[in-house]
């Protein structure tokens, strides 16, 4: 479902030029669990920007779903984006003062159709990641895990093809991180599709491939034991 | 629907950044309240002006003699006009009446112990047709008055209060420069004169009265007002009084006319032409304010825009469109302009009627609400677009990486 080809990205400044990622190449399936190992500095947040459709690649192809994604304008991307996608980043990235439920609601917002049970599903949602006697709290009022929990539950309301997380762990305590990588193996065990991107093997671990990232290159890839 | 959403976010963003809002509401406040209350002014303005036009008439003509471009009455002292130049403006086509009269400015007046200055015009009985304007208390001059040089004067309401107060002068006497007169009535109020002057601070007298025993003219006569049957044909008229005056007159080609014609659109041209300068003025205050206010929402917008990127990083990332971010800071923008429109119209209208407390004439009309709400919905969007635009431009992964 994700096919990436010869994926190269590069960014000028000025006459500098500067290649980020070298000819990326790894298909993931529907409903696998896969982790791009890749240590800081190595081109991994350009990389899940393309995966994610926030940016394109300066060539090579980009599959979606057999969908070619460098043909797409800007507001196609946003749709994909809307629709299939759903984000997890390093810093949770939710709205301040603004309560979970309406931070778990924010992808609707820009959806189609507006689904009669939003609210309903979101507040299952919460519940699901154990969140649901916090429905009306705001990230503030929250811990670092219980806010990661509300950004797994923002990224599952649209019902999207496939996860990327961008080290959903960095800023948590062990404790949460733990946690946090249960929800994803539950996810997992729901056939979901999670593309997961970190430097800390151990995190890499949780997935069952992992696809190893050096100087803007796959390096190896691997099943953990 | 989704835009209904998209404007829901602008709203909630406004309830949450209450400071930001008030700051721009405020400025926009001032700015619509500046202009509300200058098109109250001039609006009252205009009105005064288009009252002092109604005094004048729309369908007359007033014949004043001597000529040059002074304003205002001939007194009897320049009379040149005869009774044959006013009886042959009466026989002209179109013209339905004229009444002489001679008019004296500021004669002495006298009741009692008490002393006024006003001015004494001597009337025949239609000058009350004339000016549309009898007693409003007592009689009118009349005939019988003009043919016995009677001795009896109707005044005006300025006068009557100056010198009776409360009282009621029907019946009284008064002294004009030393003479009695009986009051016989009171004028009618009529406000302002075309000219600007105090309308209701008049005496009318019988025109022979006024001729012979008052200012010393029995020849000629200073003043006559024409009222011609077609309003839409007054200046035709007043082209034909005026050949018929130089004829009368043995006026030759290259002389001037000693006489002046004025008439309604001459009046309203003099009169607009005094506000001009000071209304052009006020448009421009009135119009810069609220540019002003503009001004402080876009740097406002640009400033939240800039604090707000890895917000719209967000947006975008969870699939938002460029033009949603649009409409969404435009919202934001318009509902705080036109918030300050709606708060700003208040106040402006608050301010005027303190103004028309204080005796200046102001006007409230639904062209100031709509003025207000139109110019205030305007600057959101002017103001608005480009910070909008801007947030829309920026790169979403880009946004989204911002510390």
């Amino acid at each position: 479902m994700i096919e990436f080809n010869d994926i190269r990205k590069s960014f000028t400044s000025g006459t500098m030029r500067t290649d980020v990622l070298n000819g990326v190449t790894f298909k993931v399936n529907k409903g696998e669990f896969a982790a791009i190992m890749a240590p800081s500095g190595t081109g991994k947040t350009t990389l899940l920007n393309v995966l994610g459709c926030l940016m394109k690649a300066t060539s090579g192809s980009y599959l979606f779903e057999k969908q070619d994604v460098e043909t797409l304008n800007d507001d196609q991307l946003s749709e994909i984006r809307n629709k299939k996608i759903g984000f997890v980043f390093q810093s949770f990235n939710l709205l301040e003062r603004t309560s979970a439920l309406d931070n778990v609601l924010l992808p609707l917002v820009y959806a189609d159709i507006y689904p009669a049970d939003a609210k309903q599903s979101a507040v299952k949602l919460l519940e699901s990641v154990g969140l649901g006697d916090r429905i009306h709290y705001k990230p503030n009022e929250l811990s670092g895990g219980q806010q990661q929990r509300v950004a797994i539950a923002r990224a599952l309301v649209n019902k999207p093809a496939v996860i990327f997380a961008d080290e959903p762990t960095g800023n948590l305590d062990s404790e949460s991180s733990k946690e946090v990588m249960n929800i994803f193996k539950t996810l997992h065990a729901q056939d979901r599709t999670i593309i997961l991107v970190t430097h800390d093997i151990n995190i890499a671990r949780h997935a069952g491939r992992i696809i190893f990232l050096k100087d803007g290159r796959v390096e190896k890839e691997e099943v953990p034991a | 629907m989704k835009a209904l959403r998209v404007v829901g976010v602008s709203i909630v963003t406004i309830v949450k950044h209450r400071m930001r809002a008030f700051l721009i509401i405020l400025a926009i406040v001032v700015g619509i309240a500046t202009l509300t209350v200058i098109v109250a002014l001039t609006e009252g303005a205009n009105k005064k002006i288009i009252q002092r036009i109604n005094n004048f008439g729309p369908d007359a003509i007033v014949v004043h003699s001597g000529g040059g471009k002074i304003r205002g009455p001939s007194t009897a002292s320049e009379a040149n006009i005869t009774r044959k130049d006013v009886d042959d403006i009466e026989n002209i086509d179109g013209v339905k009446l004229i009444t002489s009269f001679q008019v004296a400015l500021d004669m002495p007046i006298k009741y009692g112990n008490k002393f006024t200055a006003s001015w004494v015009w001597g009337v025949e009985p239609n000058w009350k047709d004339a000016w549309r304007r009898g007693a409003s208390k007592g009689e009118f001059i009349t005939d019988s008055d003009n043919e016995r040089l009677s001795k009896v004067c109707v005044i005006g309401q300025t006068a009557a209060k100056e010198l009776f107060g409360n009282v009621n002068p029907v019946g009284e006497n008064i002294l004009i420069e030393n003479v009695s007169f009986q009051v016989v009535g009171i004028l009618e109020r009529r406000g302002l004169s075309p000219v600007g002057t105090d309308f209701d601070n008049l005496i009318v007298i019988p025109f022979t009265t006024a001729s012979r025993r008052l200012m010393n003219q029995s020849l000629y006569i200073s003043t006559a007002r024409v009222i011609v049957r077609d309003p839409s044909r007054v200046e035709i008229v007043a082209r034909r009084v005026k050949e018929l005056l130089r004829e009368n007159h043995h006026l030759a080609a290259t002389e001037e006319d000693d006489f002046r014609l004025s008439t309604p659109g001459e009046i309203a041209e003099m009169v607009k032409s005094t506000a001009t300068t000071l209304k052009l003025f006020l448009w421009l205050v009135a119009l810069i304010s609220p540019f002003v206010g503009g001004i402080v929402l876009m740097n406002i917008m640009l400033m939240a825009v800039s604090e707000r990127k890895r917000e719209i990083g967000l947006r975008r990332a969870m699939g938002a469109k460029k033009r949603h971010i649009i409409v969404q800071f435009l919202a934001e923008s318009v509902i705080l302009t036109f918030t300050g429109g709606v708060i700003g119209v208040g106040a402006g209208i608050g301010i005027a009627l303190l103004i028309d407390l204080s005796g200046k004439p102001i006007s409230i009309t639904w062209q100031s609400f709509a003025i207000a709400f139109l110019f205030s919905t305007f600057i959101g969007l002017f103001f608005g677009i480009y910070p909008a635009k801007k947030a829309a431009a920026l790169d979403p992964a880009a946004a989204l990486s911002q510390k």
